[in-house]
């Protein structure tokens, strides 16, 4: 794969009631991206951008986002996805040999809807909506009680995780401020408020308000712009079915494809030694487990002995991963944010030691149906 | 009886416009000719499950398309009225009157003779500190059964032969 290079990238402090409306929010990510390497808006050739209908109120909702969004009289177009996604059609947009800079944001307001139960509208109308039992939650607690049952994992190890997650956010400047616990116990977790049995509050990755935004530049037009671009090596995508009743969900399929893809692109040939970091979209901590052994950082059910800590064997979610916040269409561009800055050396405070390559990940659906993996690498490559 | 709110944060500061988005006003069409079979077995109280000739896989409920084959199977099997636990959590209804929340199970079945799983609810009488990952569950009828999923009144438990084994040799 020709190399792809991102020039820039900017971030909304995450709140869960931002005093502003979406407009801005989105006006001050793009602009923000922009300023953070001095380009402007008619540098930008391509935009694309990540939101969802039923989170903006609006059908076809990019239609009230183009100005807002840098795509005034540009090829913009939408996903209606984790921002992750969006990056991987900007990523093509780049590798077309067309476009000398993408824009690619996403975000949302999760303070102006239901999120949870919007997620009852994902649920299949036949089988699964009548009984109005299914949501994001429910689907949690299913798929973490499997995890759990198939290798004998205790409620114990899982809330280890967020603990580690939320340690981490808490020396994050960019996490949700809510998120932020310092002197957080396993016991803390275990017994916040039960979200849907065994999964409670602390395990979930709190729905809340922001946007994020890079820009990506094939290899030449990156270089111009600056000198340490990150790359992006490496990429992956699988689905798995839409029933959650045809999954194990003990485990990650599409993680695990999108990972042999990804790996396959950047020659990566054993992940555990050589990756140096990872940010994962958890949406629940038990899914950052589940993740890393279809990473293949260990086998399955090995997961709880991992060493993920920032100082660890092979760091998970330094940031905090999805604990850090969750800001829907989001949070898989600021998985990638944290990763490029854990390479540039930008990660104040939680910053890995040696990172050269990191990858990062994006998830959609119920029990992250979808996985998407971005394998990231520094230096002039 | 009401779902729990799960939004428990205010507005603060912005001022806010309400807004209406009518999405559960939507129809959805599927195929009754060809989930006829499974209806009319419904009615008479028999479960039956699709099976794809090409994977072998028997669905339950019947899936119209084998994601994996991508053909349409239409080998109708029958299937027992037994499965088992195979993941659980649960749902949490608010008592209008007393403002408490009493915990539901929700499970995911695997029914005998079936390759996936079924998500559904357990007697109301269970109590969730009961359930677990491996128990039997016997399907429940409604009395007079209309030809429909609804015809499932719910999951009942039924004596576990492996518990029982268990006490035995403790
Ligand atoms: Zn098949």
């Amino acid at each position: 794969m020709d190399k792809v290079g991102i020039v820039g990238y900017y971030q909304v402090q995450p709140s869960l009631n931002l005093n502003m409306g979406r407009y801005e929010m989105i006006f001050n990510t793009v602009r923000g991206a922009l300023d953070s390497v001095g380009l402007k808006r008619k540098d930008v050739t391509s935009v694309v951008s990540a939101t969802n209908d039923y989170y903006d109120g609006r059908t076809i909702s990019n239609c009230f986002t183009v100005e807002a969004g840098g795509a005034y009289l540009k090829d913009e177009s939408k996903v209606e996805m984790d921002g992750a996604y969006a990056v991987y059609y900007g990523l093509l947009r780049a590798l077309s040999g067309h476009h000398k800079l993408v824009l690619v944001w996403g975000g949302s307001m999760p303070s102006c809807f239901p999120y949870s139960s919007s997620t009852l509208l994902s649920t299949d109308p036949t089988f699964e909506r009548p009984l109005e039992i299914i949501n994001d939650l429910t689907a949690g607690g299913l798929q973490m009680r499997a995890y759990m049952n198939k290798f004998d994992v205790p409620a114990e190890d899982i809330a280890q995780v967020a603990v580690k997650n939320h340690k981490n956010a808490a020396k994050n400047t960019s996490s949700l401020p809510e998120s932020r616990m310092p002197d957080i116990s396993t016991e803390t977790v275990l017994n916040s408020d039960v979200l849907s049995s065994p999964v409670t509050e602390l395990m979930y990755s709190q729905p809340c308000d922001a946007a994020a935004c890079i820009l990506l530049a094939p290899e030449q037009q990156a270089l111009k712009i600056r000198d340490d671009p990150v790359w992006i090596t490496g990429v992956g995508y699988s689905q798995e079915t839409y029933y959650l009743g045809d999954r194990d969900l003990s485990r990650s399929q599409s993680m695990q494809d999108a990972a042999q893809m990804a790996f396959r692109m950047a020659g990566v040939k054993d992940a555990k030694k050589e990756i140096d970091v990872a940010e994962l979209y958890e949406h629940f901590s038990h899914e950052e487990l589940i993740f890393a052994e279809a990473l293949g950082f260990c086998d399955p059910g090995q997961g709880p002995s991992l060493s993920t800590e920032i100082s660890g064997g092979i760091p998970i979610n330094p940031s905090g991963g999805g604990m850090s916040g969750n800001a829907p269409c989001a949070t898989g561009i600021i998985r990638l944010i944290e990763a490029i800055k854990q390479i540039t050396g930008e990660a104040k405070g939680y910053q890995v030691k040696d990172v050269q390559r990191a990858i990062a990940s994006g998830q959609n659906g119920f029990c992250a149906q979808t996985n998407m993996l971005f394998v990231l690498e520094g230096g002039s490559k | 009886m009401v779902r729990l709110e799960y939004i428990k944060k205010e507005y603060e500061k912005t001022r806010q416009m309400p807004g209406k988005w009518y999405l559960t006003s939507c129809r959805y069409k599927f195929n009754i000719t060809r989930f006829q079979p499974f209806l009319s077995a419904l009615k008479e109280k028999r479960l039956i499950g699709l099976k794809c000739r090409s994977c072998n896989t028997v669905s339950f409920p019947p899936k119209l398309v084998c994601g994996k084959c991508l053909t349409r199977p239409d080998q109708w099997v029958s299937l027992r009225e037994t499965g088992i636990v195979a993941t659980f959590t649960a749902n949490y209804m608010k008592d209008e009157t007393t403002g408490e929340a009493n915990a539901f199970p929700v499970i995911a079945v695997r029914q005998d003779g079936a390759d996936t799983t079924y998500l559904t609810q357990l007697n109301p009488k269970v109590k969730f500190e009961d359930v677990y990952v491996g128990m039997p569950v016997k399907i429940k009828w409604k009395d007079n059964t209309e030809g429909n999923l609804n015809d499932i009144d719910y999951y009942d438990c039924i004596d576990d032969p492996t518990q029982k084994m268990d006490s035995l040799t403790k």
